[in-house]
């Protein structure tokens, strides 16, 4: 078998090297893609980072608003201006009662109902009487 | 047979011609890092590396109930770039005067001003000797909010921008000013609890190493280092924001009344030690704390010493209780101005009432002085040396926000012939404010002393608990019989003795009067005092102590008593708290009981 001419060499080395080129071209942008990722990436978390830090800042801002507006002394001039008349309970006005307050509460509610009732029963069926009881459901 | 496409001339061409351009991309890449490195180097860095330090956030102060006492919030500092001003930015200007609230033309000035030394230095930058001049900060404004940052931002005034600097806010101005404390215009914590906490409080900054576009905005991308920030942790103290400002007002009350030299009001949790409230006269503005005198931002409650007056006398009564050498029923003699004592006939001090023969009860209930030297004098010097001690007083208190002083307490081995007979009326020794109210605290809790508590629990910046703060005994001064007994008789103070007429009926009030002659210039003078009352209620139960000292009270007409001056005060109070922590009473008032408070309840 003859050897191939000179020529035929110099094109394959050629025809290799335009491989190489566009292989490493293309791993070079390949590269070049991935950092730009990562480039957008770092970007758009440094943004939201700081949106973040941003909204942490104006959270103590409003924190801080409201501790002021709910500091006693603010209140009470509040109460003051906005003429709520607003105070303390005294000693005097309290009435301490054994037992749980809300079955108090919805013991004398009951009762009101069912004496409503009773006396709408009674008293007959008129309408007026009759609403008034449903009136007094919740 | 194939020759190829191209001939072997012009092959050779190409491959040399791409050669030469790799070796010139090579002779160059050499150049820029090798041989040019260093100084190319020093100019990338300095235009474009940059090191951004992220300052740390103060942690909250926070009240028992979670309501801010102290907070950080951020503040911008606006000032200019006057290399990179733009002229076409002057339309801007008097927009941004508004919203920098500064006068149109001195805006104006200062930015034309700016724009030469802009002009001016980027000529000097030619010139390497005058580098070092180049101006790139004139600050504008401070304190500029956030909102009308934004404003500004959007005007698109090219070198304009700001830096973020936090400022410490006291949203209640007064309230607990001498407990908070506050960091200074310099950022350092001065006092109280920002001072002492601040450990707790301060967090870490942290820092970016990393690069800048011409704009100065970081490229987030060439991050090469960074240490992530942490911020302070939140401080929970025990101090409730609605009893401190219940105890500020009531002395503002007495300042108006009394103008006395100092006063101070404790409030707190006898089993727990917990510090309600804690307040002082005179007080100051945390938010203006550069205009308050020096003597307006001590905490007297345990920087100055008082000698405790009849107060004290609970030393002398508990002891002689605890000891069993008297019951409350025993019998002295108070109106014998002398007694014999290890072979000395000792002068008994003066009282302010002539009594004859007392007992035990009488003595708490009517503040014999010339009753408690006897008790003293019956277990002697050592032991009742011993329990004043026991007390807490001449130490500290370990109170946990510092600054305490010890207060003096002598030992026997020092006291002169008389003090025997003088300090168990709370003469010849001295104690601070809070001494003696944790000395009260000890008879409300069964005779525990405990440590003052101020610290409830720290917080990290996420809110998560990470150490709380339980009560700590110090010393067991009495038996819990004993305090029980001691308790019952100092409720005598309310229904038959110095305090008598401030009762609240079901409340079973009990403390003790106090009225201290002042020494000036080495010697007691008759018409300056320390009037005090300690006290606690419900004597069977106790629920909260209360203390309440005023010194030099400046009376219109007689005495400054500490029954005319603290005593209405603690019952004041007292009331208010009785609503505010729901206090129930022990019993139903009679109605004879409320005829003996003058039909009042």
């Amino acid at each position: 078998m003859r050897p191939p001419p000179p020529n035929t060499l110099v094109n394959k080395i050629v025809a290799l090297t335009l491989c190489l080129l566009v292989f490493s071209g293309t791993l070079g942008l390949g590269a070049v893609w991935v950092r730009q990722e990562i480039f957008s990436t770092a970007n758009r978390s440094n943004v939201l980072e700081t949106k973040l830090a941003d909204v942490e800042r104006r959270l103590d801002e409003v924190d801080a608003g409201v501790a002021i507006a709910l500091n006693p002394a603010s209140l009470l001039r509040r109460n003051e201006t906005m003429r709520l008349g607003l105070e303390a309970p005294k000693q005097i006005q309290v009435v301490r009662m054994q037992g749980s307050p809300e079955t108090r509460l919805a013991l004398k509610r009951n009762q009101e109902i069912f004496s409503l009732s009773t006396t709408a029963r009674k008293s007959g069926p008129t309408a007026g009487n009759a609403r008034l009881v449903t009136a007094s459901f919740p | 047979m194939s020759k190829g496409f191209a001939s072997n001339f012009r092959m050779t061409l190409i491959a040399v011609a791409v050669l030469a351009c790799f070796l010139g991309v090579g002779i160059r890449l050499i150049f820029l890092h090798v041989i040019d490195r260093d100084d190319l180097l020093k100019f990338v860095n300095k235009a474009r590396r940059q090191i951004v330090v992220e300052q740390a956030r103060r942690g909250a102060i926070l009240d028992t109930k979670g309501a801010l006492l102290a907070t950080s919030r951020s503040f911008v500092v606006v000032g200019v770039d006057p290399e990179m001003m733009n002229p076409d930015d002057i339309k801007s200007w008097p927009e941004m005067a508004r919203l920098l609230k500064l006068p149109r033309a001195e805006l104006s000035g200062v930015l034309q001003n700016s724009m030469k030394v802009g002009r001016q230095a980027l000529a000097n930058s030619l010139t390497p000797a005058l580098e070092n001049k180049r101006v790139r900060w004139v600050k504008l404004a401070e304190e500029v909010d956030e909102d009308v940052y934004d404003q500004i931002t959007k005007l698109k005034v090219r070198g304009v921008y700001g830096a973020r600097n936090f400022k410490r806010i006291y949203p209640g101005d007064t309230l607990a000013a001498h407990v908070i404390g506050y960091v200074n215009k310099e950022g350092v914590a001065v006092t109280g609890a920002e001072h002492h906490l601040d450990i707790y409080l301060k967090g870490e900054d942290g820092w970016i190493e990393s690069e800048k576009d011409g704009a100065r905005r970081e490229l987030a991308q060439f991050r090469s280092r960074e240490v992530p920030v942490q911020d302070g942790n939140d401080v929970v103290l025990t101090i409730d924001s609605v009893v401190q400002y219940m105890i500020e007002n009531e002395l503002k009350l007495i300042a108006d009344k009394y103008r006395p030299k100092f006063a101070t009001i404790i409030v707190s949790e006898p089993h727990t030690g917990r510090i309600l409230g804690l307040a002082n006269y005179p007080n100051y503005n945390l938010n203006a704390f550069e205009k308050a005198p020096l003597d307006a931002q001590r905490n007297n409650a345990v920087t100055d010493i008082i000698e405790p007056g009849s107060t004290f006398k609970i030393v002398a009564a508990g002891a002689a209780l605890d000891l069993g050498i008297v019951t409350p029923a025993s019998i002295f003699d108070c109106g014998q101005t002398s007694i014999l004592y290890k072979n000395r006939q000792l002068k008994l001090p003066k009282e302010d009432e002539p009594f004859e023969n007392l007992s035990v009860a009488d003595i708490v209930a009517h503040s014999s002085n010339r009753g408690a030297a006897q008790l003293a004098m019956l277990m002697g010097e050592e032991n009742f040396y011993s329990y004043a001690r026991k007390y807490g007083f001449g130490q500290s208190t370990k109170f946990q926000l510092g600054g305490e002083v010890r207060g003096i307490l002598e030992q026997p081995k020092n006291w002169d012939g008389l003090t025997i007979t003088r300090m168990p009326m709370g003469h010849s020794i001295a104690a601070t404010p809070l001494q003696v109210h944790m000395a009260m605290s000890a008879v409300a809790n069964g005779g525990t002393l405990l440590r003052p508590q101020i610290l409830k629990e720290i917080r990290d910046a996420k809110g998560n608990i990470v150490r709380t703060f339980a009560p700590e005994k110090r010393e067991q001064v009495l038996k819990p019989r004993t305090a029980a007994v001691l308790a019952q008789l100092l409720h005598r103070v309310f229904t038959e003795g110095t305090a008598k007429g401030f009762e609240i009926p079901g409340f079973e009030l009990a403390g003790k009067t106090g009225t201290t002659q002042k020494i000036i210039d080495g010697k007691y003078v008759s018409n300056r005092h320390v009037s005090s009352f300690v006290g606690f209620f419900p004597a069977s139960r106790p629920e909260v102590v209360i203390s309440v000292i005023v010194d030099d009270a400046k009376m219109s007409k007689g005495i400054a008593y500490g029954r005319a001056v603290a005593v209405p005060a603690f019952k004041h109070i007292a009331e208010q708290l009785i609503q505010y922590l729901d206090i129930t009473p022990l019993m139903i008032p009679t109605s004879g009981a409320l005829a003996s408070n003058g039909g009042a309840r």
